[in-house]
């Protein structure tokens, strides 16, 4: 009996300990749950890595922007003042008054967003009628006409240059805008080949049911991309309109070589030119502290409207990402 | 009337469809390539009464490319370099926060709001006065020397262009944008069921990343891959892109091409590359 007892007696301790050392051991886990997370992938740690990445990475996109805004509400004792580094003493405005002269703003920008709206408009609907022939119709000869595309795709806008600037001058077309805009009306344009291959990969993914639902009523070609296919495309138009357009809109390269001399110039150009200017000054001359933020005034001036449209349509665009697939 | 076969009133339609693109083609590349091609072996001269191209054959070419070689050897081999160290920065620097947008957590609308802005900024003008503002610098570089560390130690090429790299590191990263784009497009094609039943399955994240995530992405770390080289080669930092102009001519098309052929050489090899690497991946895979 007695030793009946005490091996009782042992075994109540053993299990004493053992659910002692099991409870320390739920509370380990717990500790190493919320930590690391049951999956790597929702604890703690892993969180705060993530997010510590991520805002180190936000402040690097968002810091010039800051740097911008700031040097350029700065005035004359707070630039020269190295105390002030980040936030300045008052809010001057004068140096964007005196950019927003030299841009000739109001004009430019009318000229910038007229001939931009233009180019984006036309090259996101040729380039989706485009993009769906290559997707979903047959046509003769249609492998070599993708090999073209991704042709179109890769060669530098150098190489084709040239032999526009002869041709525009040619049909007289040297400081006038059609050959801004002409290519954008055939599908191509500033990256005109790879808006045709995302339309291309988009209308790819669709099925195919309302496509043969449409036919079978008796709709034409024209009236299933009209009525059925371009509404599909909503998220893919977005994205491509939004690329287009701000691409089109920082562009200086096509503007600065066919619009050598015109009197009135987008703003992407005007800014470069006043860029320049200011180079050639120090040149001669020397820095002054006003060269900084009167470039920083001009770029402001410049990104401020696609930065405005994006504000307005990032939902629709990050979306549109998701949905587009962008690619098979 | 006779009436078409259906397969031709579809070769119809869709020739239809295509007829703007491919007159464009034409119009836009075609003609401006071989023009371009034309132009490059001759001595062209802009008169009031027209153009006049005199033949010179490979001259030219020879002069670039062995007689006056600064603009090409000068100019451009630091840039290939810069370049060859800057592609895989882009690609896995866009890969992996792609992969962590990916992810659910407070604020991600916020985050990938702030991501796609270097889209809106990254071309033209805007991004060359941040380097000359030298914004795009890493701060502790020139706190803890390390450039004169890397020149010492490595071949001189090789270390201008890390140099170079380095002081616009984060300039690099702005380039990411589009590439941040096109993965986290490409992430939304991997269905979830993959990842639930390799969970059910014991994976862990970290082998679920290598077998399931990495694998999946290899098509658009491809894309990636050509487009980041095509859009490096139209950087506006570019040495040659300022090269090509219209003081002459038939020497600004004989450089146009070489580069032209250079970047096709490039994306040549990269493919290359890419491809070594990934095989064994995709025979381990499949």
């Amino acid at each position: 009996m007695g030793v009946g007892n005490a091996a009782t007696h042992t075994d109540k301790k053993v299990i004493r300990r053992k659910w002692k050392w099991n409870r320390n051991g739920t509370v380990l886990r717990k500790t190493k749950y919320a930590l690391l997370g049951k999956e790597a992938d929702q604890g703690l740690l892993f969180k705060l890595f993530i997010y510590v990445i991520l805002i180190d990475t936000a402040y690097i996109y968002l810091n010039p922007l800051f740097f911008m805004i700031s040097t350029m509400v700065k005035d004359a004792s707070d630039l020269v003042d190295p105390a002030v580094n980040w936030v300045p003493r008052v809010i001057y405005l004068g140096t964007l008054q005196e950019a927003w002269v030299m841009l000739d703003y109001a004009k430019s920008f009318f000229l910038s967003t007229g001939l931009t709206l233009a180019i984006a408009a036309s090259q996101t609907l040729l380039c989706a009628v485009a993009g769906y022939a290559f997707a979903r119709l047959e046509f003769p000869l249609k492998t070599f006409w993708m090999f073209c595309l991704l042709l179109t795709f890769i060669v530098p806008p150098q190489l084709t240059i040239l032999p526009m600037l002869l041709a525009a001058s040619e049909l007289g077309w040297i400081n006038k805008l059609y050959p801004l805009l002409l290519p954008a009306l055939f599908g191509h344009g500033l990256k005109g080949a790879l808006f045709v291959i995302i339309f291309r990969q988009f209308f790819g993914t669709q099925p195919k049911d309302l496509e043969e639902a449409a036919r079978i009523d008796g709709a034409n070609v024209f009236k299933v991309f009209y009525k059925v296919m371009l509404p599909l495309a909503r998220p893919a138009i977005i994205v491509v309109f939004l690329f287009s357009f701000v691409w089109n809109w920082n562009d200086s390269y096509y503007p600065g070589m066919y619009l050598i001399n015109a009197q009135d110039v987008p703003l992407s150009l005007g800014m470069s030119k006043i860029s320049a200017g200011i180079e050639a000054r120090i040149a001669e001359n020397g820095p002054t502290v006003f060269d900084e933020p009167i470039k920083m005034a001009t770029s402001f001036l410049m990104i401020l409207p696609p930065l405005v449209l994006y504000m307005f349509t990032q939902r629709y665009f990050v979306e549109g990402v998701e949905r587009t697939g962008l690619v098979e | 009337m006779k009436r078409l076969s259906a397969k031709a009133v579809r070769n119809i339609e869709g020739s239809l469809f295509i007829a703007p693109w491919v007159v464009g083609f034409f119009v836009f590349m075609a003609f401006p390539i071989f023009y371009s091609l034309y132009m490059s072996f001759h001595r062209v001269q802009v008169l009031a009464t027209g153009i006049e191209a005199n033949f010179v054959g490979f001259d030219l070419y020879k002069s670039i490319l062995f007689e006056n070689g600064s603009v090409l050897y000068n100019d451009l081999i630091p840039f290939l370099s810069e370049a060859v160290i800057m592609l895989p920065i882009i690609i896995i620097f866009s890969l992996l926060i792609a992969i962590i947008l990916n992810q659910r957590f407070p604020g991600r609308l916020a985050f990938r709001m702030i991501f796609f802005l270097p889209v809106i900024f990254t071309t033209g003008r805007v991004i060359l006065e941040f380097i000359a503002q030298g914004e795009g610098g890493l701060d502790f570089l020139s706190r803890y020397n390390v450039n004169s560390f890397i020149a010492t130690r490595l071949p001189e090429l090789w270390a201008n262009a890390i140099i170079t790299v380095l002081e616009s590191f984060i300039l690099i990263l702005w380039y990411s944008g589009v590439q941040i784009l096109l993965f986290l497009a490409g992430r939304q094609t991997i269905p979830s069921s993959i990842y639930e039943a390799s969970r059910i399955d014991g994976a862990n994240p970290w082998e679920t990343f290598w077998k399931i995530t990495l694998p999946g992405m290899i098509p658009f770390i491809f894309l990636n891959l050509i487009y980041t080289v095509v859009d490096l080669f139209t950087f506006p930092t570019n040495p040659i892109i300022a090269k090509v102009n219209s003081s002459n001519y038939g020497l600004s098309s004989a450089l146009a091409w070489i580069y032209f052929m250079i970047i096709l050489a490039f994306l040549g090899v990269t493919l290359l590359v890419f491809h070594r690497i990934t095989r064994s991946y995709r025979v381990v895979n499949s």
